[in-house]
């Protein structure tokens, strides 16, 4: 199995730095079981609880791509602090052009 | 004071001015239980955690207690909180009952703390994410088309009993596979299931309650044994063969299965009917909202709005319960270790601090997904999607093939059940007209 390297920055400014992440999970799997503050993901990664939510690093906003019909409803719902960069980490599969990958996690709903 | 003056005076804005005296009340009331919203209104403002004598627990009324008792599934325990709540008063007799005649006790393993929760909540997961649920869209759709078509000639009809239940039970059911059901007995089984949790049966219906539920569990034991010897292409199958992560425990146990395929089949599709329920109810008595969802009901970031406004507003699930397992401060109050607490989510769903005014169908709210109506945390409702989807797709067909949706008995005879757990409108007679 292929892993990459992402890093979350979190609402108090640290930044988590995952060196060993493996491809085929998602953002959302990889932060939580390292324990990144913020990113709950309390439906399981159903991309319906918005409780993974991330700023995706401008830089990296292409390679990552816009969500779907069904991300941008759930988004929706959190519109309060929503951002053009606004992503489920759920939704986000690790990939090798995704090695590199920084996002910010949202604050709380 | 009339119901209705009662309404009028939740739904004015600023909200101030209601109280009621909470010494003198209990949530156990049935007039309390069908207009809870001012006996909210005064715990948030009064005694946020609340200790309600007649029911022995406290409630928790404002947003922010219950996203602190979410955020701590160790020390706020749904597994001991469900358990004392669970046929209270009379377990070991429920327990007897169960074990004699209907193949076992088997206590809810989703109703669990972590770690071993985690392992039953992993499997739930992965069967109702947003994605496949919405392959069953077409699906659904075909279901209420189905039961609308068989009224909508007649001009009136029960919007509970010949809608909202029949249409969860058909979806479920096909998810399940189960195709030889009887509706009304998954009906009669539903209501004996969740009123375990409702705090309001006595021994005699107690015994009848258990007695019912011996038949739906033999019911789904031998739907269980039959897959066990030849799996299908269903849900259950699923969960009889399913394979969990943990390595020492690969596999669910019998008792386990036969949990989780009652919880699937019972506790999701009673609480999306009362979604439903409440769907229809908001129909009828706002047709101003009904007109407007008809005219947008092609546009989906409005019909998805729609929906979560409608579970903010009228959640299906009022209040559920936990158990502290130490002493611990919450809102003010100390509570001791042990102390019995039933989650008031349709109040947090109240709080003005967070929806500023909560009794107003706001379609425009910016944080109109922040609502507790799935709870939150690791126990958050694992079926959320399926449950907004059945509930989108109500709406969307409903309105398309229905107008002028009238409630047809004046709305203070509107009975609900008597549960501490839901608020579930018992019938609502309608009228209306086909489009």
């Amino acid at each position: 199995m292929n892993t990459v390297t992402v890093t979350l920055v979190q609402q108090d400014g640290v930044e988590v730095t995952i060196p060993n992440a493996p491809t085929g999970a998602s953002l959302m799997e990889v932060a939580k079981a390292n324990a990144v503050e913020g990113i709950l993901g309390e439906c399981g990664g159903a991309c319906a609880c918005a409780t993974c939510h991330v700023y995706v690093d401008p830089q990296w906003q292409e390679a990552v791509g816009p969500p779907d019909v069904l991300e941008e409803m759930t988004l929706d719902g959190v519109s309060h602090i929503l951002r053009d960069n606004s992503r489920l980490g759920c939704q986000i599969l690790l990939r090798e052009e995704l090695d590199g990958l920084r996002v910010a996690v949202a604050p709380p709903q | 004071m009339s119901a209705t003056e009662q309404t009028t005076r939740m739904d004015s804005c600023p909200v101030t001015g209601h109280e009621v005296d909470l010494s003198a009340t209990t949530l156990k009331d049935p007039t309390i239980l069908a207009r809870p919203n001012e006996f909210y209104w005064t715990m948030r403002h009064q005694d946020p955690v609340h200790y309600d004598a007649g029911l022995d627990m406290w409630l928790v009324s404002r947003y922010e207690d219950l996203q602190t008792v979410l955020a701590d599934p160790i020390t706020f325990s749904v597994e001991k909180g469900y358990a004392e709540q669970y046929a209270k008063g009379y377990i070991e007799e429920f327990k007897e009952i169960l074990e004699r005649d209907g193949g076992g006790f088997f206590p809810d393993a989703i109703m669990t703390d972590p770690p071993y929760h985690t392992r039953i909540r992993k499997l739930m997961e992965g069967a109702f994410t947003a994605h496949r649920v919405k392959q069953l869209e077409p699906e659904i759709a075909k279901v209420v088309a189905g039961l609308v078509d068989k009224f909508a000639d007649k001009g009136a009809a029960d919007g509970v009993q010949d809608f909202a239940v029949p249409m969860t039970i058909q979806i479920i059911c096909a998810q399940l596979g189960l195709d030889d059901y009887d509706a009304a007995s998954i009906q009669r089984w539903s209501l004996a299931v969740t009123a375990q949790i409702g705090r309001m049966q006595d021994r005699e219906q107690m015994r009848e309650n258990a007695r019912v539920i011996c038949e739906l569990q033999n019911y789904l034991i031998a739907q269980i044994r039959d897959r066990e010897a030849k799996p299908r292409d269903d849900m259950l199958s699923d969960l009889v063969h399913a394979r969990t992560t943990d390595e020492d425990n690969p596999t669910l146990t019998f008792k386990e299965v036969v949990s989780l395929a009652r919880a699937l089949l019972i506790a999701g599709n009673e609480t999306t009917a009362t979604a439903l329920g409440n769907l229809l109810y908001i129909l009828a008595t706002r047709p101003e909202l009904a007109r407007e969802l008809y005219d947008n009901v092609d546009d989906e970031r409005y019909v998805t709005r729609f929906v979560e406004e409608v579970l903010r507003l009228e959640p299906p699930v009022r209040g559920l319960s936990r158990m502290t397992t130490r002493e611990v401060e919450l809102g003010g109050a100390v509570l001791p270790k042990g102390a019995h607490m039933l989650n008031l989510y349709a109040s947090g769903n109240d709080d003005e601090t967070v929806f500023e005014c909560p009794r107003k169908f706001d379609l425009q709210r910016p944080n109109i997904g922040r609502h507790v109506a799935f709870g939150g945390g690791a126990h958050r409702c694992v079926g959320l999607a399926l449950a907004r989807m059945e509930v989108k797709v109500a709406a969307r067909e409903f309105v398309k093939r229905i107008k002028d949706i009238a409630l047809d008995i004046p709305v203070e005879e509107i009975r609900y059940l008597p549960t501490v757990a839901t608020r579930s409108i018992e019938r609502l007679p309608l009228t209306f007209a086909k489009r």
